[in-house]
């Protein structure tokens, strides 16, 4: 635990001391507002690494590139169902939450029971999910609007605080007491220790496996409903621009493709700091041509670093 | 028979015959040799790139950045020669090696650093892709027209294009009686065993990654001579359908089992597709939801067959 711990502090060190010196290139870039719109941006990042993170953790290679066609899924038919009023906020959320778990459980079924490798089946899903909303946009026409409650949670404040911060930390620490305090947390983790040892001990490893498809998808349909809160309205390609970065932001936070190790703590201190990187760079206007480079480079180093800790264990 | 079947390749074969039929049934003028070789051009890209893939992937490996490395090699091929006034010929030289030296980067990472190729290749595709926008931050320039031209003439009535796979896949054959294609089969089927055997694994799967990037390289002359521009984003689909045309290819994505033709089957297969669902007349807003249900479709057929074989 301290370990963890200790990965997730350097990395949060890392982000204040980016803060810092965006500070000096960008006077203004520690504003009360600019850490205000940081923290809001992370929060979404964040949610969607812990769909990652659960994947991760269960092992056997998974990772979720469907995570983006989910998000995508909770914000368009979301939208559509709540036409922005606030009254239907509450049912379309459980209503999208299942819906994103539905998805996810199909993707669990191809992994656990065909053996499908879990990269292709989540992209062949992800592919039929962003193609099914192509139809749906074309055809129904759906309205896209938020609804003010929505964007009350996303964009504003309590007590100088973002809400959807305060949601982010709500929602991280009931994960980590999940993945580290309840029976099926911890067959998570064994499952993803060690697959074999686990079903010879009694865990339904496939149920498992299934599971943590299921809550990746619930998790992303949730995160893509609130994030028309925040961008105003909803769009096709609305969660694509997190496959990867939710990806590189698990990995940066300690997560190991091999599985049954990790915590999301380390992961939601790397979503800070790959936001604040990445508003840094805009800032100091490099072109998206450098940005894409030094992100590849980053990964790559982070990849080395993890390893090297590895070792050294 | 048991051949075919022992290579994985009857899946592919049989899927490839069904859309075949369907493409016939709905395009009549299909065989003539006119619609045939503009249909080897188009999927040639394909072909190549889900060769390169299939090669990887054989070694036990994975290459999540041969997408954004169509679109840098196709960028570079367009812009180099307005960029730094290069011919026709200095310019496919560069790029060759540009290609050669983002399969040994990825290489080295996989193989002597050991990194797991599915992440760091993710980091070095996003590498890949800034070089890209680097040539070409907006789709533009161009590639000499004789190459074009060339790309879409034929050779003693036969397309040119068809000779590049042939030539490709048909070097791809004759490795196979070399040590060293033999070597990417054994250490990706076991590396433990190919080590204990006394092959070098490092270098083999190095190897690996360099000889896929020239068949990288061609896909990328392929696509460059049709589109004649350069486009950043020309190659981000090619990462996911090459994916798609190894499995369907039969080939193990646990590597050392299955055959190079098999994805150029499957290539040929999803292409076909494509075909289909143009000509049969379906509005494009279905386009995408159908691709993805028959990639499933093929996924599914393939991974119970290979069940049932493994039972």
């Amino acid at each position: 635990m301290t370990a963890f711990l200790r990965t997730g502090g350097l990395l949060l060190a890392l982000s204040i001391v980016l803060m810092v010196l965006g500070n000096f290139v960008t006077p203004g870039f520690l504003s009360f507002t600019q850490v205000s719109t940081q923290l809001k941006i992370s929060a979404f990042l964040g949610l969607f690494a812990l769909c990652q993170t659960f994947v991760l953790i269960a092992g056997g290679e998974g990772v979720d590139l469907s995570v983006g066609a989910n998000g995508s899924l909770g914000g368009i038919v979301g939208a559509a169902l709540i036409q922005g009023q606030d009254s239907a906020v509450l049912p379309v959320a459980i209503l999208m939450g299942l819906a994103g778990a539905a998805v996810g459980t199909v993707s669990g079924l191809g992994v656990a029971l065909f053996g499908v490798p879990p990269l292709v089946m989540t992209l062949a899903i992800a592919s039929i999910v962003n193609g099914g909303l192509i139809i749906f946009e074309s055809i129904a026409q759906p309205a896209i609007a938020t609804s003010p409650f929505l964007a009350q949670l996303a964009g504003r404040t309590t007590l100088g605080v973002p809400n959807i911060f305060l949601l982010w930390i709500a929602i991280g620490l009931a994960a980590v007491w999940f993945l580290s305090a309840t029976a099926w947390g911890r067959k998570i983790f064994g499952t993803g220790a060690n697959a074999k040892v686990a079903l010879l001990s009694g865990t339904h490893v496939r149920m498992v496996k299934i599971s943590v498809y299921a809550i990746s998808g619930l998790i992303a349909a949730l995160t893509g409903f609130c994030l028309i809160g925040y961008v105003g309205a909803a769009f096709l390609g609305l969660g694509d621009a997190y496959v990867l970065s939710s990806i590189v932001v698990a990995v940066i936070g300690g997560m190991s493709l091999a599985g049954g190790r990790g915590s999301y703590v380390g992961v939601a201190a790397a979503a800070i700091l790959i936001t604040v990187l990445t508003s840094l760079l805009t800032t100091m206007q490099i072109s998206e041509a450098g940005r894409q480079i030094i992100f590849g480079c980053i990964l790559v180093v982070f990849l080395l670093l993890n390893r090297h800790l590895d070792r050294a264990h | 028979m048991r051949a075919l079947r022992h290579a994985g390749l009857l899946p592919s074969l049989g899927m490839l015959i069904v859309v075949f039929a369907i493409n016939v049934a709905l395009q009549p003028h299909l065989l003539t040799r006119g619609s045939l070789s503009s249909n080897i051009a188009t999927f040639a890209p394909t072909i190549l790139v889900s060769a390169a893939q299939a090669i990887i992937v054989l070694s036990g490996e994975l290459d999540l950045s041969v997408g954004t490395g169509v679109s840098m090699l196709n960028c570079a091929l367009a812009t180099l020669p307005e960029l730094v006034g290069w011919g026709l010929w200095p310019t496919l030289g560069a790029t060759f090696a540009i290609a050669v030296m983002a399969g040994a980067t990825n290489g080295v990472l996989v193989a002597y650093v050991r990194l797991p190729s599915l992440i760091v290749t993710f980091a070095t595709s996003a590498i890949w892709f800034g070089i890209a926008l680097f040539f070409r931050p907006q789709p533009g320039g161009s590639v000499d027209q004789v190459f074009g031209d060339f790309y879409a003439g034929s050779v003693w009535g036969v397309p040119i294009a068809l000779i590049l796979v042939l030539v490709a896949l048909g070097l791809w054959s004759v490795l196979q009686r070399y040590p060293l294609g033999r070597q990417l089969l054994a250490v990706g089927g076991n590396p433990v065993a190919a080590f204990h055997a006394g092959i070098d694994v490092r270098w083999v799967k190095f190897c690996g990654y360099c000889i896929a990037w020239c068949f990288v390289y061609l896909g990328s002359l392929a696509i460059s001579a049709q589109t004649l521009s350069g486009d950043s984003r020309l190659g981000l689909p090619y990462t996911l359908t090459s994916v798609a045309a190894v499995v369907i290819g039969g080939i193990s994505l646990a590597g050392g089992r299955g055959s190079v033709w098999g994805a150029a089957f499957g290539a040929i297969a999803l292409g076909l597709v494509a075909n289909v669902i143009y000509f049969a007349g379906i509005p494009s807003i279905y386009q995408e939801f159908f691709k993805g249900i028959v990639i499933c479709i093929a996924l599914s057929f393939t991974f119970i067959v290979g069940r049932r074989k493994a039972a």
